[in-house]
């Protein structure tokens, strides 16, 4: 068996408002210096691996410019390795614009698909990150006789509810699916299976569902596959209990990558190396009289003022007598001297003035759009 | 033989070296490997250096314990040096028809490359050392050699009188032409310490490196040999007046030193600064983690660190842990360095992955330094194991474990 990697670069039930104007979801910064395409990236190199598609839709501009050749994933090979798939003038049906749903997205590339020398395809979602043994996953869904894999999760790790937007699955007595729903309300569920936007499924029967799913109009992979051919395929369900980060809104981001001032998460989530693109910055400097508490901070930031429970990501100024609480800072923001900030989400390249002050909520965080000016 | 393509300089560093004065710190690596500044090592300066000024095509003596150096070079990616002609290049000493020897020599060891350096047809040869850390254009220097229509321009700077007597020493005079050369001078008379990097106009080199092999009484050295003989035969040696920062880091003291100079504003070597990245191997940590009960203060730390300490004037490389309430100050603590919980460091280096235990104190406090400075720095080396309670006192060198009453002696 050898697996295909296909990461969907972008997700089609987000809000995570300002923050995915200009970029795609793979492309935010996650954890300080990592951006989130590169937990699922790092999850397929780690379990061996090497051949990985990711497949692009819009916006994709920093997504390209952070991931280049592949080679700081240890992808840029000659079998297999990293391959951005971005859609490109016309489809097939001759139509410009942008995929109807993600079998569109598939059927697209299903070319650059068909040339891996891969047998079983592993499809993976970026709104949702964990880290999954793909081996053991694609193991098991190979014993089971399964047509397809779907992996779901009970877990809500700590969320109220279960995401929006989510597909909730049901299964029988002999774990195979009978029904998908989508998740449209707020209201707190539990003890509901929910899928992780993970499946398995051999590429040669990915590849003649797609063109079939296409030749009837149909472009969603949950409803239109999983959903409207639960009683002919053999959908198995394969449940993940390790540790799982939702992202598809602005309060599950936030929560998200507060997580990652927890030990116990920090130890399971960095068990295994996550690779990102190197910038080469100086380590960080600490200067006399700042205060730094509980938070993550990266390479190449210069902190002068007060820093709690928050993410800072790399080459950040923070100025004197500033005072930076519950917040996520992105890259080469600057924070001049005196300001005060609580729970808020400076984009990239942002600039602070002196003694400005913002302050949001945890269930709403202010977000500053990236190369602002406050 | 030839590529028959020309490439008008090629630099080749001189990373053969023990550095057998930074003690345990050399056990098992070459010089030019022994980490600096966070994150670096201190070979990325001159390789960085190289690729900021335009060179790309570098030849890397190795020869005492190559290993570590090797797998860190590896292909040369992080400094821009994976080319498709030219990039770096890891020259060892080898084996021929006639056998082989190891480099007798800082001339010697290019003797042997003569062709390497033949296949890119070099105008001009860029001798470096890889035991200093600074920051240099050497394109510019290439110009004044140019300028001065040299057959040898060596880069100087002016070191305190008191300290020429250690370097190669010149005597100038105002245009740059060099009248003079001693090396390692007992009364020295002149304070323009040559820096070991030199351009050489490859032909004339070449010739002067043939005869250096003849010549059974040599030692086969730059400064000992081949730059007085130049001198000697009246060729054009040119000295060209470096002004930035530039520091020797041969010594424990020069080493500790050179590493809290990052750390001072008012020392000229700024490693953050964009047009000239130093540039090294990532370690591929997750970002440093501060915990609720850290201090620090005027200090660098790198990816990957745990603080719940103390840390003052402090460097830290990637993966260090420092646990509650140990205290590190005036410090140098290398990859993945653990140091437990009411542990107390000062004017130490500590080597990669060496482990502090609970409560040990290691090197000078701030009270003890009264006066000496800080004359005596304390060495714990590679993956030593110092354990719970131990004192190690401010100077001492620990090479092995030390548990217990033994400590210190």
């Amino acid at each position: 068996m050898s697996i295909l990697g296909i990461i969907f670069s972008y997700s089609e039930r987000e809000n995570l408002r300002e923050l995915t104007r200009m970029r795609t979801i793979g492309s935010l910064p996650m954890a300080g210096k990592f951006r989130i395409i590169d937990f699922p990236l790092s999850n397929f190199v780690n379990d061996g691996i090497y051949d990985v598609a990711v497949i692009a839709r819009e916006n994709y501009h920093s997504l390209m410019d952070h991931l280049g050749s592949g080679k700081e994933w240890d992808l840029m090979r000659k079998r297999g390795g990293l391959r951005v798939l971005t859609p490109y003038g016309k489809s097939e049906s001759g139509r410009n614009g942008l995929y109807r749903g993600s079998i569109e997205a598939l059927s697209n590339n299903m070319h650059s698909f068909r040339r891996s020398l891969a047998d079983t395809v592993i499809l993976v979602e970026t709104s949702i990150l964990h880290s999954m043994d793909f081996n053991y996953l694609a193991e098991t869904h190979i014993e089971s006789n399964a047509d397809i894999t779907a992996v779901y999760t009970r877990q809500l790790n700590g969320y109220p509810t279960v995401p929006m937007g989510v597909a909730i699955l049901r299964f029988n007595e002999e774990n195979r699916l009978y029904d998908l729903s989508i998740n449209k309300d707020d209201m707190s569920r539990q003890d509901v299976c929910w899928s992780t936007g993970v499946y398995v499924i051999n590429k040669s029967l990915l590849e003649s569902l797609v063109a079939d799913a296409m030749a009837y109009g149909k472009y969603d992979f949950n409803e239109d596959i999983v959903h409207r051919l639960a009683g002919n395929l053999n959908i198995q369900g394969y449940e993940y209990k390790g540790h799982l980060l939702e992202v598809s809104s602005v309060a599950g981001y936030m929560k998200a990558n507060m997580n990652f001032l927890n030990p116990v998460f920090r130890e399971k989530a960095f068990q295994k190396p996550i690779y990102t693109k190197s910038k080469d910055s100086v380590p960080a400097r600490y200067f006399t009289g700042c205060q730094v508490k509980n938070s993550i901070i990266s390479d190449g930031c210069r902190i002068e003022g007060t820093v709690e429970n928050s993410i800072i990501s790399r080459n950040v100024i923070i100025g004197k007598d500033a005072v930076v609480k519950n917040s996520i800072i992105m890259q080469n923001t600057e924070i001049m001297r005196g300001v005060h900030l609580n729970h808020v989400i400076l984009d990239k390249d942002v600039i602070v003035r002196e003694n400005r002050q913002l302050s949001g909520h945890v269930t709403y965080p202010v977000v500053v759009e990236k190369a602002s000016i406050i | 033989m030839s590529y028959g393509q020309k490439t008008e300089m090629v630099a080749m560093l001189l990373a053969g070296g023990q550095g057998s004065r930074l003690g345990i710190l050399t056990k098992d690596v070459a010089k030019p490997a022994v980490p600096f500044g966070g994150k670096y090592r201190i070979i990325d300066f001159p390789l960085s250096n190289c690729i900021n000024s335009g060179i790309d095509t570098i030849g890397v003596l190795t020869q005492y314990r190559p290993l570590e150096l090797n797998a860190y070079i590896g292909s040369g990616q992080p400094w821009d040096l994976d080319r498709l002609y030219g990039g770096v290049f890891i020259l060892p000493p080898y084996m021929d028809g006639k056998g082989g020897e190891w480099y007798k020599g800082t001339a010697n060891a290019i003797y042997q490359n003569m062709n390497f350096i033949d296949l890119y047809d070099p105008e001009y040869v860029l001798i470096l050392s890889g035991d200093h850390i600074y920051k240099m254009n050497y394109d510019l220097m290439l110009d004044y050699h140019k300028e001065k229509n040299a057959d040898c321009t060596i880069a100087v700077i002016q070191v305190p009188w008191e300290e020429a007597g250690r370097f190669g020493v010149m005597t100038a005079a105002s245009d740059g032409r060099i009248l003079q050369f001693e090396e390692k001078p007992k009364e020295p008379k002149s304070n323009l310490a040559s820096m070991g990097v030199y351009i050489f106009n490859w032909q004339k080199l070449r010739e002067y490196l043939n005869k250096d092999e003849e010549d059974e009484t040599s030692d086969n050295d730059f400064g000992k040999n081949v730059i007085p003989g130049m001198l000697h035969s009246g060729e054009n040696l040119f000295a060209y007046e470096f002004k930035g920062y530039w520091k020797d880091v041969g010594t424990i003291q020069s080493l500790w030193e050179a590493n809290m100079d990052t750390l001072d504003p008012n020392v000229p070597l700024e490693l953050n600064d964009p047009p000239w990245r130093i540039y090294s191997r990532s370690s591929n940590m997750p970002p440093q983690y501060i915990g609720e009960n850290a201090s620090i203060s005027n200090s660098s730390i790198a990816d990957g660190c745990k603080i719940e300490g103390t840390i003052e004037n402090s460097i830290l490389f990637p993966g260090v842990t420092v646990e509650k309430g140990a205290r590190v100050s005036n410090s140098i603590l290398m990859h993945k360095v653990v140091v437990e919980e009411g542990a107390c460091i000062g004017y130490t280096i500590v080597a990669p992955s060496a482990e502090i235990g609970r409560s040990a104190k290691i090197g000078a406090s701030e009270g003890d330094m009264s006066g000496k400075v800080h004359d005596e720095i304390t060495v714990v080396g590679e993956f030593v194991k110092v354990g719970e309670g131990v004192t190690v006192p401010a100077g001492v060198s620990v090479g092995e474990d030390i548990f217990g009453e033994e400590a210190g002696r």
